[in-house]
């Protein structure tokens, strides 16, 4: 069921602390403690490198593709304070905007669904969350700082998808409310929206104990209108589900050995990918009685996923 | 020698552009070589001035080790280690040309060692796990090539026996006899932790000195390698540990740390190992490489020449006394006469006195001052005090020190924090508390004090106030990025090592440690930890050289797990095709059809279900047929209260699991049918509207009933009818709720094409769509009726909403053009897109005769 596409030996000399591939999946990027980002040729499972990215001054913690239809660009974050923006041309990434108006390490980026035109939202363990909308009119970014966000630091970022199935009349970019869910060093997870020009919080979920480290919001096909995972120092992986964006029940989906760094929600919404500091990965999936199984034992014996 | 001795040292060279990291002293102790990445440097210690003579290096690494032959017969050669390859350098008539570059091992070079006594014998290990020997006079290959199986750290060649060689693994020992290469001769596990040094005993044969990380210095006899002769514990991490050339002394020396710490250098003597003889205080950094010079003619004195991160080269003086510390006895020829005469207690007497010679006054002299956020205010080596002020954030501190007599000799200064400070009383008693502590530890060991207990004040203070202000987010200034240490680290998360993200379609991306990879932990800790300050705080117990996140996991493994994880690189991530369990699938993408009328449709999807061996899929495709298909009108399945339920049923099932596939499939079908039946109302009502207005409509066509699903506001259909539907969207019923979410599947199943790559299949789906479409955004083409001469804005048509004529006429056959048409951009001539098709298969200018070159002028405009 599960069967392996590529190895890439990224040559990376530090630790790798994040991995993506792009919309088609024909491209890999890494970024790794040695301060830099790896771009890699997968096409029909190769392992040719594209380029190898120099820019940042400190370990790169997180990276992002965008959506093709603004050209390939590429999103990395590093312990520098910096956010950088590379993009492709003629098969070369070059430095295509830099951000550098935080006062610590930036742990996460994230585009924007295609939607909402070219956004990227970025968290800092100084505790606030940047809002960069390229303005294609001027050529111009346009930066906006929810400041304090989260008390000590924000650890991630995730945006809600555009569409759901409740919003109706979709394709209507000026009716479509931008909304995303952050989690930080103040064990909270919070939902913004942006009003007007302003971004506000809409909830607070407060359930860990702990740091949050990841979140990650569903692409809502299935039952509820919203969903989103979080995952914690304390262990735990929590689902948060809601008909109407405004009422959160939450689910401990488990209390994992170690500490949970990664949520992943596959692309139609089923499946989700849990990873954390005991070096495993797990998947898990929802039965039709609502409870979530874990689904990767299956996966163990055929796809050797849990990097074993 | 006119240099200025500075007590015990003097400077003899100051360099800060070196950057050296590699230093050796040749054979006759008269030149000194200092190699960096970008400079080799050579000083002639014989030469009183800082001559130094700079020969820039041309490389993208650094030097790992630099060695000067120690024979006389080849004393100009020195050879230097840069990543792979091994340098072999000459230094004649004040020139450095290189004799040899072998590309020595495939991995990096940790260490290499000249033979003591063959002068053209070179020893060199890698990560490789190759310890090569080398002969210069054939060195296209290693004369010798000794397989550890582990990496090795450091080879050194006996000093007396010519076939010895020990080698590093580790935490453990490897002896080689040149004479039977293929396996080692002894064995020793050694230590626990890792081997940084090794040294043979210049007079003893068989006995090796070894540092480690464990804090100790082992002695081992090899004829004996089960345990350790004697053991020698320091307080902190050994770097390197080697034996003086005079007496039974050792000096020693501590790992360089990421943290200031100890920057001096201890001389033990062997056979007393319960406190170090003697301190060399001076370096202000971490002292990266220490050697022995040959001794000078007629002189006593032993000289020993350090090279610091501080990028000064100091040459110490070992005086005779302290040559005898070491069990040493000088050959008394003169003065020292009266020395040698004395009896052991004299000696006693001057082993108590020898404190004299670090006075107060020279510690503080040698202070340095240049600590973050303190000032010295006032040094008074009379009255033995020094008073200092420290302003961190919101605490300032005035701090009076007063020096015992009996300091540093197991007496520990005094502390005091003056009434003008600003310091709240809990803090200050925390402050006091860990001065005194940490001096006690000093002057236990009888080493001053005072610098340490400054660094640790303005430390300490730091965390208090961070302590104090924990919500308070800190501006503070920007601190060297590339390394860990900010205090700002508390907040940031620890990395993440290992993940795993869906992206794309089905792919998961998974990266990790390797598999054998141990958390360095020091204490027995259940999780990772939270924070960054973590890989501080646990290094700073461990002392180790390199902080950061791999270190972390992969300080502690054993030997027999690290040949793996060289092979296997620690970065690899896998790429994961995980479709196997979504219910999407691929090949059916491409198989399905949305094309034709829907038993056709249905027919061909329940076979290409069949093909994957979806036989749910099969039945469920055979059910759609038999409720969309309309056999005959009595038996309309669709039209029917029952169908439709089935077939809303059926679309959420799917839904339900997460088959966006097949959830937008029905939609899509149904949705075909409604497509159909709002087509049939539509003609009929023309129909009665064109023939009587009073002619009642058949019941049969007007979808007034609440189970008819709602008919589309716009259609994107295939057809070019371009009816207007205001006049029915009155009788229509109200917006079916579940409409909006079958549009939401096949937006989504579209997406999920377009990822593949399925253009074509997306375009089928996005037909199906029943909201507006997007808007165009970009160029759009208006035609220009060459007519009446006029834009024509509003038409999409092929006449112009103006004159009524048709605005395009094909150059090629002349006749007007309806449909699909191609124009140039450059001399408007065009026409049906299948004529200039064929001309252009076979000429590049224009039908028309005009000469525009229309392939490549229309290139042109869009290139630029």
């Amino acid at each position: 069921m599960v069967s392996i596409l590529n190895s890439i030996d990224t040559g990376h000399e530090d630790m790798v602390h994040d991995a993506e591939v792009d919309y088609y999946g024909l491209r890999l990027a890494t970024c790794s403690s040695d301060n830099s980002v790896k771009v890699y040729d997968i096409k029909n499972g190769g392992t040719a490198l594209i380029d190898d990215l120099k820019g940042h001054f400190g370990p790169v913690w997180q990276i992002a593709w965008s959506h093709p239809k603004f050209g390939n660009l590429l999103a990395s974050c590093s312990y520098d304070r910096k956010v950088i923006i590379w993009k492709e041309q003629n098969g070369k990434f070059t430095k295509y905007y830099e951000y550098a108006n935080h006062d610590s390490s930036v742990n996460s980026v994230q585009f924007a669904p295609p939607e909402y035109g070219l956004v990227l939202a970025c968290g800092s363990s100084d505790g606030s969350i940047s809002i960069l909308s390229y303005i294609s009119e001027t050529h111009n970014w346009d930066a906006k700082k929810i400041q304090n966000a989260h008390a000590i630091g924000c650890n991630a970022v995730s945006w809600a998808p555009a569409i759901t199935p409740t919003s109706g009349e979709f394709r209507d970019a000026a009716k479509l409310v931008k909304r995303l869910v952050s989690g930080g060093c103040d064990n909270l997870v919070k939902v913004w929206r942006e009003e007007e020009d302003r971004w506000v919080e809409e909830n607070k979920l407060e359930v860990h104990s702990d740091w949050v480290r990841d979140v990650a919001w569903a692409p809502s096909v299935g039952l509820h209108q919203h969903t989103i995972a979080s995952c914690s120092q304390d262990r735990r992986v929590i689902i948060w589900t809601s008909d109407d964006g405004n009422n959160w029940n939450s689910t401990v989906l488990q209390t994992f050995d170690d500490v949970v760094w990664n949520v992943s929600w596959s692309l139609n919404g089923n499946i989700l990918a849990v990873s954390g500091g005991d070096n495993k990965i797990t998947l898990w999936k929802q039965n039709l009685q609502g409870n979530w199984q874990c689904v990767s034992d299956v996966v163990k014996g055929q796809g050797q996923i849990n990097n074993q | 020698m006119a240099a200025t001795w500075n007590n015990e040292y003097y400077i003899a060279l100051e360099g800060r552009d070196l950057q050296a990291n590699a230093m050796a002293v040749d054979n006759s102790g008269t030149y000194v070589l200092l190699a960096g990445r970008r400079y080799i440097a050579i000083r002639n210690l014989d030469e009183d001035l800082e001559v130094v003579q700079k020969f820039p290096r041309q490389s993208k690494y650094d030097v790992g080790a630099a060695e000067w032959n120690p024979t006389n017969h080849n004393r100009e050669l020195c050879v230097i280690s840069s990543n792979q390859r091994l340098e072999v350098l000459t230094w004649r008539s004040q020139e450095l040309i290189q004799t040899h570059s072998l590309r020595a091992h495939t991995r990096v070079i940790t260490d290499l060692n000249w033979h003591r006594s063959d002068p053209s014998l070179l020893a060199s290990c890698s990560v490789d796990t190759f310890i090569h020997i080398w002969d210069l006079r054939d060195a296209r290959r290693p004369s010798l090539s000794l397989s550890a199986i582990a990496e090795a750290s450091q080879v050194r060649w006996n000093k007396i026996s010519s076939h010895l060689l020990a080698t590093a693994h580790d935490g453990d020992i490897k002896i080689w006899d040149q004479r039977k290469g293929t396996a080692p001769v002894q064995y020793v596990a050694a230590h626990l932790s890792k081997i940084h040094g090794l040294d043979w005993n210049p007079n003893v044969e068989t006995q090796l000195a070894t540092s480690s990380q464990d804090n100790t210095v082992k002695f081992f006899d090899m004829n004996n390698p089960r345990r350790a002769e004697y053991v020698l514990t320091t307080n902190a991490p050994v770097w390197r540990a080697r034996f003086t050339p005079f007496g039974n002394g050792l000096v020693t020396v501590v790992v360089p740390q990421l943290r200031r710490g100890e920057n001096s250098l201890l001389l033990w003597n062997t056979a007393n190992r319960s406190t170090p003889m003697h301190t060399f205080v001076g370096h202000r950094d971490v002292v990266l490489e220490f050697e022995w010079r040959k001794q000078r003619a007629g002189s006593l004195d032993f000289q020993l020449i350090t090279w610091s991160k501080d990028q000064t080269l100091l040459v110490w003086k070992i005086e005779p006394f302290l040559q005898k510390l070491c069990g040493h006895e000088p050959d008394e020829t003169r003065e020292e006469i009266a020395i040698s005469n004395e009896s052991s207690e004299v000696v006693k007497i001057k082993k108590k006195t020898s404190p004299k010679i670090q006075p107060l006054q020279q510690e503080f002299s040698l202070l340095n001052v240049h600590i973050p956020n303190l000032e010295v205010t006032a040094m008074d080596p009379v009255n033995r005090t020094c008073t200092v002020f420290a302003n961190v954030y919101n605490f300032s501190v005035y701090l009076q020190v007063s020096f015992p007599n009996a300091y540093p000799h197991g007496v520990p200064p005094t502390f005091q924090i003056l009434h003008n400070s600003s310091v709240t009383e809990a803090a200050g008693a925390q402050l006091l508390q860990t001065l005194n502590h940490l001096a006690q530890q000093r002057v236990s060991k009888n080493r001053t004090c005072l610098e340490s207990c400054l660094r640790q004040m303005v430390t300490t203070l730091e965390q208090l106030s961070a302590d104090s202000e924990n919500d308070r987010i800190f501006d503070n200034s920007y601190t060297e990025p590339n390394v860990f240490g900010g205090y700002n680290d508390a907040y940031i998360p620890f990395p993440r090592t290992s993940g795993a993200k869906f992206c794309s379609v089905g792919i998961l991306v998974c990266f990790g440690r390797a598999p054998h990879t141990r958390r360095f932990s020091g204490k027995v800790e259940a999780t990772t930890p939270r924070a960054l300050s973590a890989l501080e705080t646990v290094f700073s117990k461990r002392s180790s050289d390199h902080v950061t996140v791999s270190a972390y996991y992969y300080q502690k493994q054993r030997l027999r797990v690290k040949q793996h994880s060289r092979n296997a690189s620690k970065a690899i991530v896998h790429v994961y095709d995980v479709s196997g369990l979504l219910l999407t699938n691929r090949q059916l993408a491409e198989e399905y059809i949305l094309d034709g009328d829907i038993a056709t449709i249905c027919k061909h999807n329940a076979a290409s279900a069949a093909v994957v061996g979806r036989w749910d899929l099969v039945q469920a495709w055979t059910l759609a047929e038999l409720i969309a298909c309309t056999r005959n009108k009595d038996e309309e399945w669709y039209n029917h209260p029952f169908g439709n339920q089935l077939s809303e049923a059926l679309i959420s099932h799917y839904a339900q699991h997460s088959d966006i596939q097949m959830a937008a499939m029905l939609s899509c079908i149904f949705g075909k049918n409604e497509v159909n039946s709002s087509h049939q109302s539509k003609k009929s009502l023309k129909y009665t509207n064109d023939t009587s207005p009073y002619h009642a409509i058949p019941p049969m066509d007007l979808p007034s009933d609440e189970w008819v699903f709602p008919t589309l506001k716009h259609m994107r259909s295939t057809s070019l009818d371009n009816l207007r539907l205001n006049e029915i969207k009155n009788l229509l019923p109200k917006k079916n709720p579940s409409s909006s979410l079958h549009e939401y599947f096949k937006l989504s199943y579209a997406e999920t094409l377009h990822r593949w790559g399925f253009l074509y299949n997306r375009a089928e789906v996005l037909k199906y769509m029943c909201g507006p479409p997007d808007k165009h955004e970009g160029v759009e083409f208006f035609t220009h009726c060459k007519n009446c001469l006029k834009p024509d804005l509003y038409g999409k048509h092929c006449t112009c909403s103006n004159c009524k004529k048709f605005s395009l006429n094909c150059i090629i056959c002349h006749l007007s053009v309806r449909g699909s048409a191609n124009c140039c951009i450059v001399c408007g001539h065009g026409g049906h897109t299948k004529h200039l098709k064929q001309w252009f298969e076979k000429r590049d200018v224009c039908p028309s005769g005009c000469g525009c070159r229309c392939l490549t002028e229309t290139a042109t405009i869009f290139a630029t």
